[in-house]
């Protein structure tokens, strides 16, 4: 009964409930345009506004120059909120990859000082990441805990593990990584001399919108997600699925460990400190959701891109950096409202 | 002695809407202190309605509850707890891992100066109460450690240290076995002496009639009778239960039993906690109901064939081999699909699109070269979409924006989709209004006329007399009837699964 009552009938808008504010405004729009969530766009409209204001405000603001400078800070994260939103929406998350990164720059920084091959170094480093993914998977998948508890037993392991392996001192030289990743593409067309580390972004954002919309383990990420329940009573194989997530997890990880050592030229165990909260939080900036069911590559890229912007905005109104955590909160607080009022 | 008292508890002339339904039409009923008043019906006859009307969970469309002569002004669950309203529900809602006492004080701890809880004095006054009612529960043990039967004892106390006059017990006796049935009576027994008013609503009407002082029938959301209970008997509570003594069997010509057909489904001898020695066939080509009230074994049977449970002794036989599934994904492989009962609950993701909660259950169908077709998927769906008649916008709507009929519908979708020689529907007409219901009856038809063998498990007799080819009764876990739809009767069903207890000595 209940249900019913709940559940507008969408063919009859006279016996629909009230709709929502703008809803007179998109049936006028063709169908196309119609179908698209236009609030779920938030971000990117708060994102162009800020910049507005900051580029009225100061004259070196609006340049090329920031702006690549904006996007090489955020790219390391970027890669690695693509793999946290796959897992939130499963209704997972993993809270080791700070640590993880650092154990992935590290295997491959210390085999670099070796004199190993360059090859050899990011496949051990890769690999390395990849494992801890999939024993984070296994437990999630075997143990009835929440993946929170359990990824926060895995970072604290890996705290130790990385620090044990450096003995605290990082890694200064990481060779042919630095080569590929710390400068500048060929400014001409087609990369106009933007941050190597836009490459393997967009890769990865490119690879996550397709792994989520048309592959059947993408697929099955949100039926988990969505209802773990229905999901088990359809079929779906629920313990093998989120074991191929962590360790997917595990690989987009070692990529961005690879990415990262490469950009500032050291692997250290804090080389990724408070990645783990902040691609949550970027991911949910974006929309999508903390508990499962909804999300999407594109929406967590424009939270990491909010995240950017508001980090370099702060800077440019001379303010010191601790307004950059207030202000970081702040986005965190609204966009769970967001979604809140959305439901 | 009755007549003379104010009732404890007078419920005026209650109207109940629900979108499509009329819950309860102006039904009265009252109850004076110390009395303990039967509310028996058919599923969907409006009890649950009414004892959310009076504990306050629905506000009453029209008329008015009264309790110690005076009208109930707000209608909610605390404020009904305030005036000492308690309801017991089957499960009982404790909070597991604090103490006994713990859960009985919640709200009404005993305090030391400056608000400090005085763990001693709560742990006394919880075994003065127990004691009271002669209950041997030691108050200092976390609840997780105490059976079902139990925690309902400690749920009744906990009821009546916050000072409840009214007390309902919705199916109380559903968990407990016999011996703790009997505690449970003695009880409300008790509960009687103390000037308690209990509103005991059940299935069981061998327990009605032992309790109860007066009944009252409820048949479609409207009263049917309140009566002593002397002037009673269980047959007449049946037949006021059914409506008329008489019912011509609703079903057309029923093709004899899955005659030369081959058996889909066997169920030899099968016993599980629930079940005892099940034996039960269908033939592809049937449709099959199964009935029962709630506890009695229908939910086991769907749980063991979609391969939730293990039978303990006993085995299961699918098209002639045997079949021991070790859960949903082996049992949909082998051609079996139950539709789950709870459609939002358990069977649909709320968020993802109707093509996408149809092609879940196959999404090989839908895969070429390792990913999924978009275009392949629409299509696939639409089909479905299309035979079924769900009211979707396009495959692309999410299916919680459906109506409740049309998720049903969903959820049939897949029970197509996967491609089952073998469907268990449960509880498929729950909570649908009749015009969905009549589809959903015509599209099991339709199915059963292509060769597929259904098995709908249902506690609405008369919905399923409806559709059904045979219609196989259960009671404490056995089958007490198997008999062909045109060969039986609402009433005779009714009577074999909640009458008097002799149809199960026979």
């Amino acid at each position: 009964m209940s249900a019913e009552t709940r559940v507008p009938v969408p063919e009859v808008p006279g016996a629909a409930p009230p709709a929502p504010a703008g809803a007179r405004v998109r049936d006028r729009l063709p169908r196309p345009l119609r179908e698209i969530d236009w609030i779920a766009f938030w971000p990117l409209a708060v994102m162009v506004l800020i910049i507005v204001v900051t580029a009225l405000r100061s004259p070196h603001y609006f340049t090329v120059f920031n702006f690549e400078n904006i996007l090489s800070q955020v790219a390391p994260l970027g890669i690695v909120t693509m793999g946290q939103t796959i897992l939130l929406i499963s209704a997972g998350l993993d809270l080791s990859v700070g640590y993880n990164i650092a154990l992935a720059s590290i295997v491959t920084g210390l085999l670099l000082e070796r004199g190993q091959p360059l090859w050899l170094c990011i496949a051990a480093g890769i690999a390395a990441s990849t494992v801890v993914g999939f024993t984070n998977g296994v437990l999630v998948a075997q143990n009835r805990a929440h993946p929170f508890i359990i990824t926060l037993g895995m970072s604290i392991f890996l705290f130790g593990l990385d620090t044990q392996l450096t003995g605290g001192a990082p890694v200064n030289d990481m060779k042919g990584l630095y080569t590929a990743f710390g400068g500048y593409l060929p400014n001409g067309f087609p990369f106009f001399g933007l941050p190597s580390l836009t490459i393997p972004l967009l890769i990865v954002v490119a690879f996550t919108f397709a792994f989520l919309r048309w592959s059947p383990l993408g697929r099955r990420a949100y039926a988990i997600g969505g209802n773990e329940e229905a999901a088990y009573l359809s079929g779906v194989p629920i313990k093998r699925s989120k074991i191929y997530l962590y360790t997917l997890m595990g690989v987009l990880v070692g990529i961005t460990g690879m990415v990262l050592a490469g950009q500032i030229n050291e692997a250290s165990f804090n080389l990724a400190q408070n990645f783990e909260l902040e691609s949550i939080a970027c991911a949910v900036i974006g929309g999508t959701a903390l508990f499962g069911g909804r999300g999407g590559a594109l929406r967590s890229l424009q939270g990491v891109a909010l995240w950017g912007v508001v980090q370099n905005a702060i800077v440019f109104a001379g303010l010191s950096s601790n307004y950059q955590e207030m202000a970081l909160g702040a986005v965190i607080v609204v966009a769970v409202m967001v979604q809140r009022a959305q439901r | 002695m009755t007549e003379t008292q104010q009732p404890l508890l007078a419920v005026e002339n209650v109207d109940k809407h629900f979108p499509g339904v009329q819950a309860l039409k102006s039904v009265s009923l009252t109850l004076v202190a110390g009395e303990v008043h039967g509310l028996v019906g058919q599923n969907g006859a409006g009890k649950s309605t009414l004892v959310k009307c009076i504990s306050g969970v629905y506000a009453p469309d029209g008329g008015c509850i009264v309790l110690d002569g005076e009208p109930i002004g707000t209608y909610s669950p605390k404020h009904a707890v305030d005036l000492g309203i308690a309801v017991v529900h089957q499960r009982a809602q404790l909070l597991p891992w604090l103490s006994v006492a713990e859960n009985v004080m919640l709200g009404h701890f005993p305090t030391r100066v400056r608000g400090i809880i005085d763990r001693h004095r709560a742990n006394q006054l919880t075994r003065e109460l127990l004691e009271r009612f002669r209950l041997e529960i030691d108050p200092e043990v976390k609840v997780t450690q105490l059976a079902t039967p139990e925690r309902q004892q400690v749920a009744i106390a906990k009821a009546l240290y916050g000072r409840a006059k009214l007390l309902i017990l919705d199916e109380p006796t559903a968990a407990l076995d016999a011996a703790r049935a009997e505690r449970l009576f003695a009880l409300v027994e008790d509960l009687q002496r103390h000037d308690v008013g209990v509103l005991y609503v059940s299935h069981h009407l061998e327990e009605v009639f032992r309790l109860a002082d007066r009944i009252t029938v409820l048949r479609d959301g409207e009263l049917v009778a309140t009566r002593p209970t002397c002037e009673l008997d269980q047959s007449e509570v049946v037949t006021l239960m059914a409506g008329r003594r008489l019912e011509a069997p609703p079903r057309a010509p029923a093709k004899a039993a899955g005659n030369g057909k081959a058996e889909a489904i066997v169920l030899e001898a099968v016993s599980t906690d629930v079940l005892h020695d099940v034996a039960l066939a269908v033939h592809a080509g049937e449709v099959v109901g199964i009935t029962g009230v709630i506890g009695a074994g229908g939910h086991e049977i769907a749980r063991l064939l979609f391969g939730l449970d293990r039978p303990r002794t006993g085995r299961l036989l699918l098209g002639g081999n045997a079949y021991a599934p070790r859960g949903p994904l082996q049992a949909i492989d082998r051609g079996l699909f139950t539709v789950p009962e709870d459609a939002a609950g358990e069977g649909l993701v709320p968020w993802l699109s109707v093509a996408a909660n149809i092609t879940l259950v196959d999404l090989p169908a839908i895969t070429r070269a390792g990913l999924l077709s978009l275009g392949r998927e629409r299509a696939f769906a639409r089909r479905f979409v299309d035979r079924l008649a769900i009211a979707a916008r396009s495959p692309d709507t999410p299916v919680r924006t459906l109506s409740g009929g049309n998720q049903q519908k969903v959820l049939l979708a897949k029970a197509l989709a996967a491609e089952a020689g073998v469907l268990v529907l449960e509880e498929p007409t729950q909570g649908v209004d009749v015009h969905a219901k009549a589809e959903i009856h015509r599209i099991v038809r339709a199915l059963a006329a292509e060769g597929k063998a259904v098995i709908v498990i249902s506690t609405d007799i008369r919905d399923l007399l409806e559709f059904v080819d045979r219609v196989v009764a259960l009671r404490d876990g056995q089958v007490v009837e198997d008999v062909a739809a045109a060969e039986t009767s609402y009433a005779e069903l009714l009577d074999l699964t909640v009458g008097a207890v002799k149809a199960v000595a026979s």
